[in-house]
């Protein structure tokens, strides 16, 4: 990253540019279409969120401890959680037990394996990597996992007499839930998919027009966007395969009988 | 060959169930609606758990057999007949996918006795099992249930959307594969001409406990309770 070409913006220009929200907030008061103050709640507390995460992760970077970064992570996994648990209105059984870990292991793993094997900086922690990586990460996961998670219960209910069936004819648990285990992983991994499919035809990444932004050559930017998508593509199908084979389990007893959840 | 001892569901549902059927046998469940007909047989191939008491398949307690073992050796006809996406025989090779064992073809002696035995012809194999009607896919659903060769058959209310005389051919073919397979049938239905055409035994169900039971033919010319005698009696239930 050279600084010849990074362009700074000070407080005039972020000016101008919340003056494009006050244009649109303006617009939809004089033509009467209503949402102006969700539109200004909703960008007031974008600037107010962001600048409170541009300070934390200065101290942070500042700090450089390893357990804050690790406090930082396990957070952004505990908000995750919540903001599924908040949107999800049918859950399966031991929802937050199974989407947490399947988080942690598919998130994490991923993750790590990423900051270490791909990238390789030094220290594992560095904060300036770890956090911006796992932030986008969990973020992508968390979509396809709440999908993962929807579609499960949905499945489950719809195709009740066709597991019984199943169960009739000598299937186990497992092998009864199969169809409806593989329309949920479709669907959960659909979205990311269509990204990739869509990449650098339809849309520049967000990622990767930041670093072109801030001055990064457009190969290197495109390497570690084809990276990062790698990284998303498979937390994406690691965590939405850990809660579809968790989940499916709490449909069932041990004695492969269809729990009277449905 | 099936025994149930004391079965008593939780929250007394059904209560104290004691009785026992013969290979070659074929039993009627009958009695009142939410008597609890339909959750007796799901007892027996532990579609359901009893609180307490036990149920004997050929001197064994069904809980010492792996449920996927213990439901091929006792199949059940639910009252929806759901079928499996694709053909018929796609349905019939269902429960081989379940055993992990190589698929049958439309040639196949087991296909072709399941389908004779439920009155299909050959000719059906290839056609799409959602696109027929109620009747057949309940002859599929039978020939899908006969497949796995059960020593038990267990059929919750299997003529309950047919008309009249594909229930009396239905019946019928029952009938016949009890006799000849020596096959033990278990049977709910709300239909009492039917259960007094084809059963050989009868048993009267009513509020979670059995009432009555022994020879259809006696049950039905004869009936001791007065919970009996008011069923029978029932307009709707005669005509059904």
């Amino acid at each position: 990253m050279s600084d010849k070409t990074l362009l700074h913006l000070d407080l005039i220009q972020l000016v101008y540019a919340y003056a494009l929200i006050l244009l649109s907030v303006s617009l939809a008061h004089f033509r009467q279409i209503g949402q102006e103050r969700q539109m200004l709640w909703a960008s007031l507390r974008m600037v107010v969120q962001l600048l409170a995460v541009g300070y934390l992760l200065q101290l942070v970077f500042t700090v450089r401890s390893p357990l804050m970064v690790i406090l930082i992570l396990l957070t952004m996994t505990g908000f995750s959680l919540q903001v599924m648990g908040s949107r999800i209105k049918q859950r399966m059984p031991h929802f937050y037990r199974i989407m947490g870990s399947s988080i942690m292991i598919g998130c994490g793993g991923v993750t790590f394996y990423f900051c270490l094997l791909v990238v390789g900086y030094s220290p594992w922690y560095d904060p300036r990597y770890l956090i911006p990586l796992a932030g986008m990460i969990i973020g992508n996961s968390m979509n396809g996992a709440s999908l993962a998670a929807e579609r499960l219960t949905s499945e489950m209910r719809e195709r009740h007499d066709e597991l019984e069936t199943a169960l009739c004819l000598g299937a186990t648990a497992r092998q009864a839930a199969e169809p409806a285990l593989r329309t949920a992983y479709r669907a959960a991994l659909i979205p990311t998919m269509n990204t990739m499919a869509a990449t650098g035809i339809v849309a520049l990444p967000g990622m990767m027009t930041g670093q072109i932004l801030s001055g990064t050559e457009p190969m290197l930017a495109v390497r570690y966007q084809i990276a990062i998508m790698c990284a998303i593509t498979a937390s994406v199908a690691i965590t939405a395969f850990l809660i579809l084979l968790q989940g499916y389990r709490g449909y069932f007893t041990q004695a492969d009988q269809l729990r009277n959840t449905l | 060959m099936l025994q149930l001892q004391q079965l008593t569901t939780a929250r007394n549902f059904l209560t104290d169930i004691t009785w026992s059927c013969q290979a070659g046998e074929l039993t009627a469940v009958i009695g009142p609606s939410g008597g609890g007909k339909s959750s007796l047989i799901r007892l027996i191939n532990r579609l359901e758990d009893p609180s307490d008491g036990q149920i004997l398949l050929a001197g064994r307690d069904i809980r010492e057999l792996p449920p996927p073992l213990l439901r091929q050796r006792v199949g059940m006809m639910l009252q929806k007949a759901f079928m499996f996406e694709g053909t018929v025989l796609d349905n019939l090779q269902q429960p081989f996918r379940y055993r992990k064992e190589a698929l049958p073809g439309a040639e196949h002696p087991e296909v072709l006795r399941s389908i004779g035995l439920a009155r299909l012809s050959p000719d059906y194999l290839q056609r799409d099992a959602r696109t027929l009607s109620g009747g057949e896919q309940q002859r599929v659903n039978l020939a899908r249930a006969l497949i796995n060769r059960p020593e038990l058959l267990l059929l919750d209310e299997p003529t309950s959307a047919l008309d009249r005389p594909t229930t009396d051919s239905l019946g019928q073919t029952l009938l016949e594969i009890c006799r000849s397979e020596g096959l033990a049938v278990i049977m709910v239905t709300h239909d009492l001409r039917l259960a007094r055409r084809i059963s050989d035994q009868t048993v009267y169900l009513e509020a979670g406990r059995i009432v009555e039971a022994g020879k259809t033919a006696e049950l039905f010319a004869q009936p001791q309770s007065e919970g009996l005698r008011t069923f029978l009696a029932e307009p709707d239930e005669q005509e059904a």
